[in-house]
């Protein structure tokens, strides 16, 4: 007997995965616990281990779909088995468009054996197909003529309908193609241009290019985490006014109070953990800060979720410490390295990755001075230490002297916030970490 | 005077180009110094094409017994061969001539000099071109070897006006030109030695090619010394080295043919700003130099060095300027050798190609298989090699040396360009008995 493999549930807010890669083909021996395929969530990504041994039989989704939480992903079995009882709705029947009509998370059960034909659907096929509206006779006589499918083309005519304008279309815009050139556009996905660099513009097999290529550059599809940021990055340029406060901390205190937790046998904090520390403080007293921006209202958190982001291999995750405004610089710290070493193994839950209502980023461990940090949206202030820089200080008795300083930049949506709350925020926290860090 | 186009150099380039501007409507000017038809017609391809004929003949009369022909008396006019050569030269200067003045293409004898803004001064006159192509050719390149300055020291153009045939000719360099000549005095009772620096004759070749062409042409007497060097030319001999010492052998002809160089000089190239190097004038895939309305084409550019790729380059400007797109393709670009027998290959050998990556199936197989090959060489060796890509089945490239290949080369150059693969060229008939068919068995052998 067959058993299935269903999308798991990957923390209580994710509704659908988006399946990136598939890592084993039908008809390959699987073992319990061997890894698929490679699932995202819009926060992490993921591997699918197989929950099942033997052969398997049948992968119902396609790479870059859109699988709703607990659906039927695979089966896994002995050759021959019977796999339809497990394919989702839609998977592999009619064409569907996968993205557009998830099914409705009813997995393991309901039984949707619908004995429909197993052809492979083009899900997400380009819309070209009109087939519902079929071909005029005059449009099909002419294609015909010319040897084009009319069933192919993209039809200009009512409800899509293909008209003998959409076949004259096809046949002047069509390019000439050596015989390698319409050979190997047959055996995959290529674009042909209209004019190629052979004889009298005849289309050679060179010119042929795989779909979004740019000359001289390798093309990697936005998709996962990246397209994640790359949507939430422009969001939040779109849709705050965003201003950045810089100041920056004498390190002498903080530096020296590191040092006495470790002659007293404390553990050890590291000075992100006493500013992340010291932000949750001074929020306690800045509570407009502690805030999401959404649109015609303003919530203010009673207490502080601190976001603080990751750099990882897959890009820029941020883990949020949960509840930080009770927490101690221990624990907040023991936090901190905990959801960070998730991040970067990949094992963080996205219901770890939501929920901020303050973020602490840091560059300054890379050689960077300062930086202005793009808000978090909708949170409304962002934090961003840089480097340590020497500065000159004139002391009591009028000399000067060189000290270590951190800078700090407070990027604020000043759509919430003003500036002077936020500058005395700013100079709340550098009070606290030049005369009380940790406390 | 103010004209569209003007074209500097009456070579296969230039005459071409004069001959296409004019005909779609362009009020164009032509400028040489020297003689139309450039150095193809006057001291390349055409003069020593038919030299060779002459000697290819002579050899043909004396050694005709295989087909029952014996001929006593046999003798070789020189000078008549070389005024049959003259008047071929004078009666194609001629129809260039009638050509421009058909086009209505003002020819202009002199030198030009150029200067900003697309003007040209020639002969102390001032003109004026929309567009000008420069297509000033190549001259033969001078090694620094001592006793090069010689009378009886010549490079191709002297040994093509040289009526007396040498006691024993010597050839400095193993490329096309030295190989050529290197027949044709061989083809008369000539002894002819070569002297190649590199391993093997026209190392541009490929290398099983070649060694079948040199075996060739040492079944006809030429002897050739691979891997040496010359060190000096003396009075009547030559010293080279060859890796195991200084060798002398005697001669009373040199021929230098150590390759080309672009004519750069004396045409104002600095003064106008024009990217340039002693390597030739920089353009792009459509002849465009970097400077607005300025084009190249031909030897001038440093690629391909040969008069067919010139005329082409000379298309691919005019098209440019006339408003029809093009470019230059190199990649299906005939090279032929007039040896007896011939060289004829377009495209890659299969070491090119897996030095760019390309994963190739290739066949081979000698012209003896021909039945047409052998009737009529029955004592020359030859060679038909063609080069498939692996993924495609495309046509790669095509090498053969034989009888006269140089005149079915054109078929695989248009196999190539329309990038026929395997499967569309099984189909294609070739006629029978030709000497061509050993492509098509070629094709039928390759794995």
């Amino acid at each position: 007997m067959a058993t299935p493999v269903i999308m798991p549930r990957q923390g209580q807010s994710v509704e659908s995965c988006i399946l990136t890669e598939w890592k084993v083909n039908v008809g390959d021996q699987v073992a319990e616990g061997d890894v698929l395929a490679v699932i995202e969530t819009d926060k992490a990504s993921f591997d699918l281990e197989s929950t099942a041994s033997g052969t398997v039989l049948a992968l119902f989704w396609e790479a870059d779909d859109d699988v709703p939480v607990l659906a039927n992903v695979a089966a896994i079995g002995n050759e021959g088995e019977d796999i339809e009882e497990f394919r989702p709705e839609g998977q592999g029947s009619a064409p569907a468009p996968a993205a557009a009509a998830p099914t409705p998370a009813a997995p393991e059960a309901a039984p949707q054996a619908t004995g429909t034909p197993a052809v492979p659907a083009p899900v997400q096929a380009s819309g070209a197909i009109q087939a519902s509206a079929g071909v005029s006779p005059r449009a099909r006589r002419l294609a015909h003529k010319h040897g084009i499918d009319p069933e192919t083309l993209p039809g200009s005519g009512p409800e899509g309908r293909v008209i003998e304008r959409d076949v004259e279309a096809a046949i002047s815009g069509r390019p000439r193609l050596s015989a390698t050139a319409k050979a190997r556009s047959l055996s995959g996905d290529f674009e042909t241009p209209a004019r190629g660099t052979g004889l009298a513009g005849m289309v050679r097999s060179q010119d042929l290019k795989v779909p979004g290529s740019v000359e001289g550059a390798e093309v990697t599809p936005l998709k996962g985490i990246r397209k994640v940021i790359a949507e939430r990055m422009i969001q939040s340029l779109h849709t705050t006014a965003q201003l950045t406060l810089h100041a920056s901390f004498e390190l002498s205190r903080a530096q020296a109070y590191r040092k006495e937790r470790l002659d007293a046998g404390q553990s050890k904090v590291s000075l992100n953990d006493v500013i992340a520390h010291a932000i949750v403080k001074s929020l306690g007293e800045h509570p407009a800060l502690n805030a999401h921006f959404l649109g015609d209202r303003i919530a203010t958190f009673e207490k502080v979720h601190l976001g603080v982001a990751v750099d990882t291999p897959k890009g820029l995750l941020v883990p949020v410490i949960r509840d930080a405004s009770e927490m101690s610089i221990e624990k907040i710290s023991a936090e901190v390295k905990n959801l960070a070493g998730a991040c970067r193994e990949g094992t963080i839950s996205p219901d770890n990755l939501s929920g901020g209502s303050f973020t602490l980023t840091n560059l300054g461990m890379l050689g960077v001075e300062t930086f202005t940090p793009v808000l978090n949206a909708p949170e409304v202030a962002i934090l961003g230490v840089g480097g340590i820089v020497l500065k000159p200080k004139r002391t009591e008795s009028g000399e000067v002297e060189y000290v270590d300083t951190l800078p700090l930049s407070l990027t604020i949506d000043h759509q919430a916030v003003d500036g002077a709350p936020a500058a005395r925020f700013l100079q709340s926290l550098v009070e606290r970490l030049e005369n009380n860090p940790g406390t | 005077m103010k004209y569209d186009f003007a074209v500097i150099g009456a070579g296969p380039a230039g005459y071409v180009a004069a001959k296409k501007a004019a005909g779609a409507g362009l009020k164009t000017l032509l400028v040489e110094k020297k003689k139309l038809g450039g150095v193809c017609l006057n001291e390349g391809c055409v003069p020593s094409k038919t030299l060779l004929q002459a000697a290819k003949t002579y050899h043909h009369a004396k050694h005709g017994s295989v087909f029952g022909v014996t001929v006593d008396g046999l003798n070789f006019d020189f000078p008549k061969a070389h005024a049959h050569k003259n008047g071929v030269m004078d009666k194609m200067r001629d129809g260039i001539a009638g050509l421009m003045k058909k086009y209505k293409v003002d020819v202009i004898e002199g030198e030009a000099v150029l200067q900003p803004n697309r003007k040209i001064v020639i002969n102390g006159e001032e003109h004026e071109a929309d567009n000008i192509l420069i297509c000033t050719g190549s001259s033969p390149a001078v090694p620094p070897i001592p006793g090069i300055d010689q009378d009886h020291v010549v490079d191709s153009t002297g040994i093509l006006n040289t009526e007396t045939l040498p006691k024993r000719l010597i050839v400095v360099g193993g490329g096309v030109i030295g190989c050529e000549f290197a027949c044709m005095y061989a083809s008369v009772d000539v002894p002819v030695t070569v002297l190649e620096a590199m391993p093997e004759i026209c190392p541009n070749l490929d290398a099983e090619i070649a060694a079948t062409l040199r075996t060739e042409l040492e079944k006809k007497g030429v002897e050739f010394q691979l891997g040496s060097k010359v060190e000096e030319i003396g009075k009547t001999s030559v010293t080279y080295n060859d890796g195991e010492g200084s060798k002398e052998i005697e001669g009373d002809l040199v021929l230098v043919a150590t390759g080309r160089r672009p004519n750069v000089s004396n045409l104002g190239l600095e003064d106008i700003g024009l990217e340039f190097s002693p390597r030739g004038i920089k353009v792009d895939d459509r002849g465009a130099t970097n400077l607005p309305g300025v084009w190249a084409a031909g030897d001038i550019t440093g690629r391909a060095w040969l008069a067919h790729a010139a005329s082409r380059m000379a298309e691919v400007v005019v098209n440019n300027i006339t408003g029809r797109t093009d470019r230059m393709r190199y990649d299906a670009m005939p090279a032929v050798v007039y040896t007896s027998p011939e060289v004829a290959v377009v495209g890659l050998t299969k070491e090119e190609a897996e030095e760019r990556g390309i994963k190739t199936r290739s066949g081979r197989m000698p012209m003896a298989i021909n039945a047409r090959y052998i009737a009529e060489n029955p004592d020359e060796g030859g060679l038909c090699k063609v080069v498939l890509e692996k993924e495609t089945n495309r046509l790669l490239g095509v090498h053969m040396v034989g009888g006269a290949c140089s005149e079915m080369i054109f078929g695989a150059t248009a196999m190539l360009e329309a990038e026929l693969r395997e499967e569309e060229i099984e189909e294609i008939v070739f006629p029978h008995p030709t000497t061509s068919e050993i492509m098509k068995d070629v094709f039928m052998g390759v794995r």
